[in-house]
């Protein structure tokens, strides 16, 4: 019997999460007629889309047992950068005068993204740096240089074209929802269908065991840098369409949200723990919350308390699951010999 | 020991204080006016409410754990100080309640003592982490003073409030002499009291203090408190240095003065450090910023160098740490570096 | 021409074999040969060169000198590759499982099979694991996280991992230290059960216990030397302790200095779910030994006792004042002290100095009228105390995580002497000691009995407890179930080892 309640509680537990949002769906369509309408679902889906692509490279690198603080800074940069190079010169506009067309522009914000993540990665590995501090540093390095090159200036007159991603539907569904779905979607087949996302799974696990199954360790982590600089680089892109301008500021305190919704979402701060689609869990009831207690005129102090205490639920949670120590005595029966009492 | 083995681990243990020089030394080449007495009040000036800020987060991070709040902490008690003294509505925007000044100085000192009495709560007996639950106060907090006076700059024109950023005492300022004041205090805090000793053991091995009759939630809890408490008083400072108080005050605080303690040597796991190196730490990061202003480097450079500094101050640390590392009974051992020495 | 040599039938041979490191000579010239399915005991004192030599067979150091032949092939040059594909494997104290993974996972980890889309397989993954699981005996899901196994379970586990991946040589390397003895025996028959099939064990402890339980032949060693294997059955245990130490190791022998003087009394005590109905009393100068099975609520006793841990209801007077105490600074302020079982995790605080560490219970007692402590009056105590116990170390200002197990020891003794108890709680406090400090605790044990305090014992090794008690007292799932005089006739181990059982022997 010990063993069922168990099981159901860790079942519970691991998709705690998808409970939680229909909980909070099925309130917020009590407390307000206007929750339920398709405009204001697409457009939680909408506002979830740019914190959605942050959160799945952010979970690559967490499941490895591994910090990104850096990212909302390579999110920002990217798309002044991006901005930069598109927008004419001169007032208003503040751009290079370049107007690269958008596929290069695309390229150059994501060579930046790698390139960032590369710089992370080799220090973290080869420098053998604590990654907290490492993309803590990063994070603030890289947005004063974001500060630095857009002197405070917003850069407009960006392209229709350059901002589809961000911008444009198809149909009754936006683009950025339909990248992020399907984003999600090839996110969950890597890590659960790929040796590459089971080896982050053993790093976070347990490092060392996984190096003693021939695992490098090193490699996997420099890998998911790159992702999560490069999952940066696309959502500026996809932010930049969004907003329509490139504003200095973007992406600015973004990190809370991130951790919020990759942990809310199951992926463990400890790393090995943790999937994708719990991850969008994650990510939407946060946006449902957002748009719930907007809805219902709640001030933003309550929204950023309750945001708070959220997050602090998760995270206990999150402990508990982890908390757990082997028992000293073995349950089970493992040896088919020991029950005739050798 | 020979002569070499006692120079290299006195040069790693007190690098802080040698590259310090160094800088200054660099910036007195470079930079015009730095080695003056004016410039070295500005940078004490400039240093005092990290300075504060650092020694609260010292106390925790000496426990092994982090107070991620301190900043809002910083931002609301900054706040509240001002508006509750000023006169509501234009041109001050206070909440109108006038109250006198030590008053209001209580209330927000109390304020700071009880979030802290909350984040060591939840930390030490609902035993969430403290990562977690600083995080979500610091959010919390942040929210809360967005919302007191809607979003509104409080300006202070009280002479006996500004006193603590804007008076001297003998030509010097006052925030000076009371970030030296403390550091020297909490030095001896740390050092030779027990209770100092105490919140060493527990950031070392939380759970030998424990059987070796230290009460570690208790001291856990009193640790938060003191950071509360000096967060409050660093907003105090803050806001009365600025004669006003912006609800965004302190925003991102957090990373500086983290960064200062980590550079001075405060080790993130806890159980060891120093406050002298911590205090090295806040000056040099100061320096840094002050001596690149005198060269007419922009702001943003600034926070860019910064940046730097505290990677490369990463990067010393773990080589020191590597180099230092104990030594297990004579020759062996790589792979048992992961392993307890045994009887073996 | 060369002499032609008889085909060799061992599975390992060693010969000649020398390792040196800056200052050390940790292997020299070793011979060791190891036949199919033989279960080998590896022994020998801190530093003799057991884990080096295994090092060199796993092929993480390169000798200097001699060579190594696995199953008749003989290498100049012994890799970590080389030595895993020849069937070398080699399971430690600390798990190389992968907690929230499965079973199955943790067994296939680095070689996940790929589907011809080159998506990962897990329906084989399963399958084949739990095959093979069965097909060693082993009756578990391998879908099951690694986190819920016992350690038992989970050594058990890797040596499944090994032998899935045809091992041929197991080394067991300090694997039981943090197994209680219920767990041992299960892991020991699954062990014997594998030699059948040839697989060879290696098996470094210093539980000499154990090594007569499980092993055929023992291997001891001695400052980086093969002093020779031998037949475990032509062995005694004191066969053993003079070989490993290398002279006549004084059998500690204890007389009593009991006296009448009562210092603790236990009445009826309970704790649902640990003990029930104790009834105890210790007195003045007694040592006093507390045994039984993992569970039977010994430590658990304990550590209530101590403030760690709830302690149940029932009367408890120290010196006749009653006695409370809801956590470990009101039980040492009463005089009651306890040394943890896990060194590591509850007794020492490694990265502080000795100085420290020792005086961390009483500081109060150090501070000046000024309220800040005197470090002088702190020095001199600790220096007394460390001298005293003979604590090996550079200075008071070494961080005790630098010294060996026996000396860190000695430091929670230190320690746990300058609170002036008046009962000691010891837990298992020969644990992960060499021999000589065996002896050493020992005797500290001894004089802090002469001195009148009250020393209770608690330990599984029933032969120690004979040599240092007055008398055993033994648990059975919370109840006393049996007490013992040491110096009686009527004492056996066998009768104290039929009590730990549960079963009390009728003389």
């Amino acid at each position: 019997m010990r063993l069922n309640r168990d099981k159901i509680i860790v079942f519970l537990l691991d998709n705690l999460i998808w409970v939680l949002l229909t909980i909070a769906v099925v309130t917020f369509a009590l407390l307000s007629d206007r929750f339920l309408t398709s405009k204001n679902l697409v457009n939680i889906l909408v506002h979830s889309s740019v914190l959605g692509i942050m959160v799945i490279g952010q979970s690559f690198c967490q499941l490895s047992g591994n910090f990104d603080l850096s990212a909302e800074s390579i999110l920002g940069l990217a798309a002044i950068l991006g901005a930069f190079v598109i927008a004419p010169a001169g007032a208003p506009f503040f751009g290079s005068g370049l107007q690269l067309n958008p596929i290069l522009t695309v390229l150059i914000m994501f060579v930046l993204g790698i390139l960032v993540g590369w710089i992370n990665g080799f220090l973290v590995t080869r420098m053998k740096m604590n990654n907290f501090i490492v993309t803590l540093a990063m994070l603030i390095i890289i947005r004063g240089l974001t500060l630095v090159f857009s002197e405070g200036k917003t850069i407009t007159g960006i392209p229709q074209g350059f901002k589809a991603l961000g911008h444009e539907s198809l149909g009754p569904l936006p683009i950025s929802v339909i990248v992020l779905l399907i984003a999600f979607a090839v996110a969950f087949v890597i890590t659960r269908y790929t040796r590459f996302g089971r080896d982050l799974y053993a790093i976070g696990g347990n490092r060392d065991a996984a190096l003693a199954s021939g695992i490098d360790p090193n490699r996997r982590i420099r890998q998911v840098y790159l992702i999560s600089g490069l999952m940066a680089a696309f959502a500026a892109w996809m932010e930049l369409g969004r907003l329509g301008v490139g504003a200095t500021r973007i992406g600015e305190g973004m990190i809370f949200e991130i951790q919020a919704a990759a942990v809310i979402g199951g992926i463990s701060l400890f790393g090995g723990r943790g999937n994708m689609i719990g991850a969008l869990g994650g990510v939407l009831l946060l946006s449902t919350f957002n748009s719930g207690l907007n809805l219902m005129m709640v001030s933003g102090f309550w929204i950023d308390m309750i945001r708070g205490i959220i997050i602090l639920l998760a995270m206990l949670i999150d402990a508990q699951k982890t908390r757990y120590k082997a028992p000293v005595t073995s349950q089970a029966a493992v040896v088919a010999s020991e029950s005739q009492g050798l | 020991m020979t002569k070499i083995n006692r120079v290299i681990p006195f040069l790693l243990n007190n690098l802080i204080w040698f590259l310090l020089i160094g800088i200054m030394i660099f910036f007195t080449l470079t930079a015009e006016n730095f080695l003056t007495p004016g410039n070295f009040l500005n940078i004490l000036f400039n240093a005092s409410v990290l300075g504060v800020m650092v020694i609260g987060q010292s106390f925790t991070l000496l426990t092994g754990n982090f107070d991620l709040s301190a900043e809002s902490i910083l931002g609301l008690c900054g706040l509240m100080g001002i508006w509750l003294i000023t006169s509501a509505g234009a041109p001050y925007y206070g909440s109108g309640g006038e109250l006198p000044v030590w008053v209001s100085i209580l209330i927000i000192l109390s304020i700071g003592v009880l979030i802290g009495l909350i984040n060591g709560f939840l930390i030490t007996k609902m035993k969430v982490n403290n990562f977690v639950v600083t995080l979500a106060m610091l959010i919390t907090i942040r929210g809360l003073t967005l919302v007191i006076n809607n979003g509104q700059t409080s300006y202070s024109i009280s002479e006996a409030y500004n006193w603590l950023g804007l008076g001297k005492i003998a030509q010097v300022p006052v925030p000076v002499i009371v970030v030296l004041v403390l550091f020297a205090l909490t030095y001896i805090i740390t050092t030779y009291t027990p209770f100092g000793r105490e919140i060493f053991a527990i950031g070392a091995n939380r759970n030998a203090a424990m059987a070796s009759g230290v009460r570690p939630d208790r001291r856990i809890i009193q640790v938060y408190m003191i950071s509360g408490l000096l967060a409050a008083f660093a907003g105090w400072m803050l806001s009365a240095r600025l004669t006003n108080a912006m609800s965004s005050m302190g925003k991102g605080m957090i990373f500086e003065v983290m960064a200062a303690a980590v550079i001075g040597g405060i080790s993130l796991k806890g159980g060891q450090g120093s406050l002298i190196g911590a205090l090295g730490g806040v000056l040099l990061l100061t320096t840094i910023g002050a001596g690149l202003n005198l060269m007419n480097v922009s702001v943003f450079w600034i926070q860019v160098i910064r940046g730097v500094i505290i990677l490369v101050a990463m990067i010393v640390e773990a080589q020191k740490v590597r180099y230092m590392a104990p030594s297990v009974n004579a020759s062996q051992k790589p792979i048992l570096a992961s392993r307890q020495p045994s009887g073996d | 021409m060369t002499e032609q040599t008889a085909p060799t039938e061992y599975i390992v041979e060693i010969k000649g074999i020398s390792k040196n490191f800056p200052g050390v000579r940790a292997l020299d010239q070793v011979d060791f040969n190891l036949l199919p399915g033989e279960l080998r005991g590896l022994v020998g004192k801190n530093g003799a060169g057991k884990s080096t030599l295994m090092n060199v067979l796993t092929g993480i150091y390169p000798s200097d000198a001699g060579e190594i032949a696995i199953a008749g092939k003989p290498f100049s040059l012994m890799t970590t590759t080389i030595s895993r594909q020849m069937g070398i494997a080699c399971v430690h104290q600390h798990s190389q499982l992968i907690p929230p993974l499965s079973i199955a996972e943790n067994v296939f980890c680095g070689n996940l099979p790929v589907n011809r889309i080159g998506f990962v397989d897990w329906n084989r993954i399963y399958r084949e694991t739990d095959e093979r699981l069965s097909r060693l005996g082993l009756a578990i899901d391998s879908r099951r996280k690694v986190e819920g196994l016992s350690v038992a379970e989970r050594q058990i586990i890797e040596i499944a991992k090994a032998l899935f991946a045809d091992a041929r040589v197991i080394i067991l390397d300090e694997a039981t230290a943090p197994l209680p003895k219920s767990e041992v025996e299960m892991l020991f028959n699954f062990v014997r059960r594998q030699r059948e099939k040839g697989v060879a064990f290696i098996y470094i402890s210093h539980y000499l216990e154990e090594i007569f339980d499980l092993c055929d032949t023992v291997t001891v060693m001695k400052d980086g030397k093969n002093l020779g294997d031998y037949k475990v059955a032509n062995l005694t245990q004191a066969d053993l302790i003079r070989l490993i130490s290398g002279a006549e190791v004084e059998r500690f022998k204890h007389t009593s200095n009991a006296r009448d003087a009562v210092v603790m009394e236990i009445q009826d005590l309970t704790r649902p779910g640990s003990y029930s109905n104790l009834s105890l009393t210790f007195r003045e100068g007694e040592i006093v030994g507390l045994t039984g099975l993992e569970g039977c609520g010994k430590d658990a006793l304990a550590r209530g006792l101590f403030g760690m841990e709830p302690l149940g209801s029932g009367r408890v007077s120290i010196k006749g004042n009653s006695y409370h105490a809801s956590d470990t600074r009101q039980a040492f302020n009463q005089g009651v002290a306890y040394l943890p079982r896990d060194r590591h995790g509850y007794g020492i605080v490694g990265l502080r100095p000795i100085r420290e560490n020792v005086t961390l219970p009483i500081l109060a007692d150090l501070v000046n009228p000024t309220q800040l402590l005197d470090t002088r009056k702190e020095i001199n105590l600790v220096t007394k105390l460390t001298q005293k116990l003979n604590v090996k170390a550079t200075s008071i200002e070494q961080p005790v995580l630098n010294l060996s197990g026996g000396n860190q020891q000695k430091v929670v003794f230190a320690k746990l002497t300058s609170t002036n108890p008046k009962l000691l709680l010891l837990d298992e406090p020969t644990q992960g000691v060499d021999v000589q400090a065996k002896v050493e605790i020992m005797k500290i044990i001894d004089q802090l009995s002469q001195e009148g305090a009250a020393v209770v014992v608690i330990s599984e090794e029933i032969r120690e407890l004979l040599d240092i008690c007055d008398r055993i007292v033994v648990m059975f799932k919370g109840k006393l179930i049996a007490e013992f005089q040491t110096n009686s006739p009527d004492t056996t181990v066998e009768r104290i080892l039929h009590a730990v059982e549960g079963t009390v022997q009728a003389l």
